[in-house]
């Protein structure tokens, strides 16, 4: 994934947060968190042998897919429960995001933007299932069962009532600061549980974050 | 005939041919003490009791490097190495020793044969001091939570206050679990395997047929059986229940189909059939009947959280958990180390959790398993490795939530 990402979560994140990493893989990412943020963190993965990576990494890890990954736990848990690169592969992804909600106060997420300009190129002129740099598989191989763009995600924030309290777009390695439905392969969005929506409902298109 | 009797799980050292395997660790012995004075659970004082142990690796200055090591249904203390009186190796030789998943060079390993077993600790075939003869049916129910105090009473003499962690599959998982809730401060990682908090009627009724196997034997009257006559057969068929529900349907369609076994006394005898007689009476030659009895008996007992709920049970446990199961595995199902690891994790604790693929059902943690050894390994340096640290800087001390 875009390591512009790994960077904003890094930052998004306090330190001594409470972490719940959902997809963890190797735990590379959340073993970084635990250094650099001094997090107490908890990853959850599907594959025995990456199981076995984060243990050698001295994390606490659950084998176990991410529904089950999120039934183990009580109760606001955790402060942050992460869903990076793993949300489109989610069956079910409101009822999880509502799950996620219950273990943990906030949720940080990634998904690739279907919208970006050069998946609707190819679309348009090759008329085939696009890939890209933040869709690498083809259509036949790819883990992903959803495919949605930044418009997308806003409606369905707004459609299920989870609020944005952050947003960051990513181009290969440049943030993207406007157009991000458009000029976007890469989006991450924080939700909150707890804080009241926003003020003012804020456009999709080119809607900046404060941070970026 | 040796071919099919070799193991059907290139393991479960105690009843294989095992002539050309080698323990890195070489001959090791078992040693007995005799503890003064110990009460069961249920009530019956022992003026003492013999237990048998063996310590392998070396302790550390600062005494924090035990491990225990809590053994099956079958187990004895005779962890690693070879045993001089039966040139066998321990029935865990292919994970405790010098780089293996219990590294011997960085730990203090502790084996010891459970109470109411027959491998040198005090159980039925012991002779009962009031009598002169074995204790037989007269023997005291035990607990898993008896042998877990048992094993303190053992760390005590051995001068070890904290146990760095305490290890055990299936049975030895129960006990390693009661140390962890009866002992908290006691120790401080439990390695749980392929075990549950409390059979389930299945487990249950696989054990009451071994029990009725044993009970039915005319040889066992009433517990008071001799030499002459014995209930060999009852023992054997016990066994045999019990063998075949720590495998997998798998690895005996593998090891045996529908094959017969050439030169079989019997004519057509299946070649599983030949396997099942030769584990059940190379088990007689090592096992008490009446210890079977108890044994089994104790771990359908078995209720962590019999006496009051997960939560208050689990308040005073301070331990980090790897809690594991293999996919094969029917008699222990993954489900239950499932639940364990929920309440574990619901009552704020750290636990790591896998379901190991394996084919081989129950027993895969007795056998040359290398996911197995792969995960245990880093598990319990980086444990050992963050407690050595945390202990120079206290100030740190971990939370989890």
């Amino acid at each position: 994934m875009n390591p512009g990402v790994y960077a904003t979560v890094e930052r998004w994140i306090p330190e001594r947060s409470r972490v719940l990493d959902l997809g963890t893989g190797d735990g590379a990412f959340l073993a970084r968190l635990a250094k650099t943020r001094q997090v107490i963190g908890e990853g959850v993965e599907k594959d025995p042998a990456l199981v076995t990576r984060c243990v050698e990494r001295g994390l606490v890890v659950h084998q176990g897919d991410i529904a089950d990954g999120l039934d183990q736990h009580a109760n606001g848990a955790f402060d942050f429960v992460l869903l990076l690169g793993t949300f489109q592969e989610l069956v079910q992804p409101a009822e999880i995001l509502q799950e996620a909600f219950r273990v943990g106060r906030q949720i940080i997420l990634s998904y690739s933007n279907f919208a970006h300009y050069w998946v609707r190129l190819q679309l348009l002129f090759h008329g085939r299932t696009p890939v890209t740099r933040s869709l690498p598989t083809p259509w036949y191989r790819t883990r992903n069962l959803h495919f949605l763009s930044v418009a997308d995600f806003e409606v369905f924030c707004g459609e299920t009532g989870i609020r944005q309290t952050r947003r960051a777009f990513f181009n290969g390695h440049q943030p993207v600061r406007f157009l991000p439905n458009l000029r976007a392969e890469t989006a991450l969005s924080l939700l909150d549980s707890t804080r009241p929506p926003a003020a003012a409902p804020r456009k999709f298109e080119g809607g900046l974050d404060p941070e970026i | 005939m040796a071919a099919e009797h070799s193991s059907i799980l290139r393991g479960d050292l105690q009843d294989q041919q095992t002539a050309s395997y080698q323990s890195p660790l070489g001959v090791t012995g078992t040693q007995t003490v005799t503890l003064q004075e110990f009460a069961t659970e249920s009530g019956y004082k022992f003026d003492t009791v013999d237990v048998s142990y063996q310590t392998l690796g070396k302790l550390s200055p600062g005494r924090d490097n035990a491990i225990l090591v809590c053994h099956g249904l079958s187990g004895n203390a005779h962890v690693a190495g070879m045993d001089p009186k039966t040139g066998r190796p321990g029935w865990w030789d292919y994970h405790v020793g010098p780089g293996k998943a219990l590294d011997t060079d960085k730990f203090f390993i502790i084996g010891t044969n459970t109470l109411g077993g027959c491998s040198g600790t005090t159980g039925p075939a012991s002779l009962n001091p009031h009598t002169g003869r074995p204790y037989g049916m007269d023997f005291p129910p035990v607990t898993v939570r008896d042998m877990a105090r048992l094993q303190a009473r053992l760390v005590d003499h051995l001068g070890i206050q904290k146990l760095f962690a305490v290890a055990g599959a299936s049975m030895g998982g129960m006990q390693a679990l009661a140390w962890v809730t009866d002992l908290p401060e006691r120790v401080q990682v439990c390695l749980s395997i392929a075990t549950c908090t409390a059979h389930n009627a299945m487990q249950i009724a696989f054990n009451e047929i071994g029990r009725q196997a044993i009970l039915a034997d005319p040889c066992w009257n009433q517990g008071n059986y001799t030499e002459a006559a014995y209930p060999a057969h009852g023992l054997a068929v016990a066994r045999m229940v019990g063998h075949v529900t720590y495998l997998s349907q798998l690895a005996m369609a593998r090891k045996f189909g529908r094959r017969r076994q050439p030169e079989a006394a019997e004519p057509r005898q299946f070649s599983v059939e030949s396997y099942l007689r030769h584990q059940g009476s190379s088990f007689v030659k090592r096992f008490d009947p009446n210890s079977y009895i108890y044994l089994t008996r104790a771990i359908d007992e078995f209720d962590l959280f019999e006496k009051a709920a997960p939560e208050e049970v689990l308040r005073r446990v301070r331990a980090h958990f790897l809690v594991i199961s293999f996919s094969s595995d029917w008699l222990y199902p993954a489900e239950q180390s499932r639940d364990l690891v929920r309440l574990l994790k619901r009552a704020g604790l750290a636990a790591t959790y896998i379901n190991l693929e394996s084919e081989y059902g129950h027993d895969s943690f007795l056998i040359e398993n290398e996911p197995f050894a792969n995960l245990v390994r880093p598990f319990l340096n980086r444990e050992y490795e963050a407690r050595a640290k945390t202990a120079a800087a206290p100030a740190l001390a971990e939370h989890h939530p």
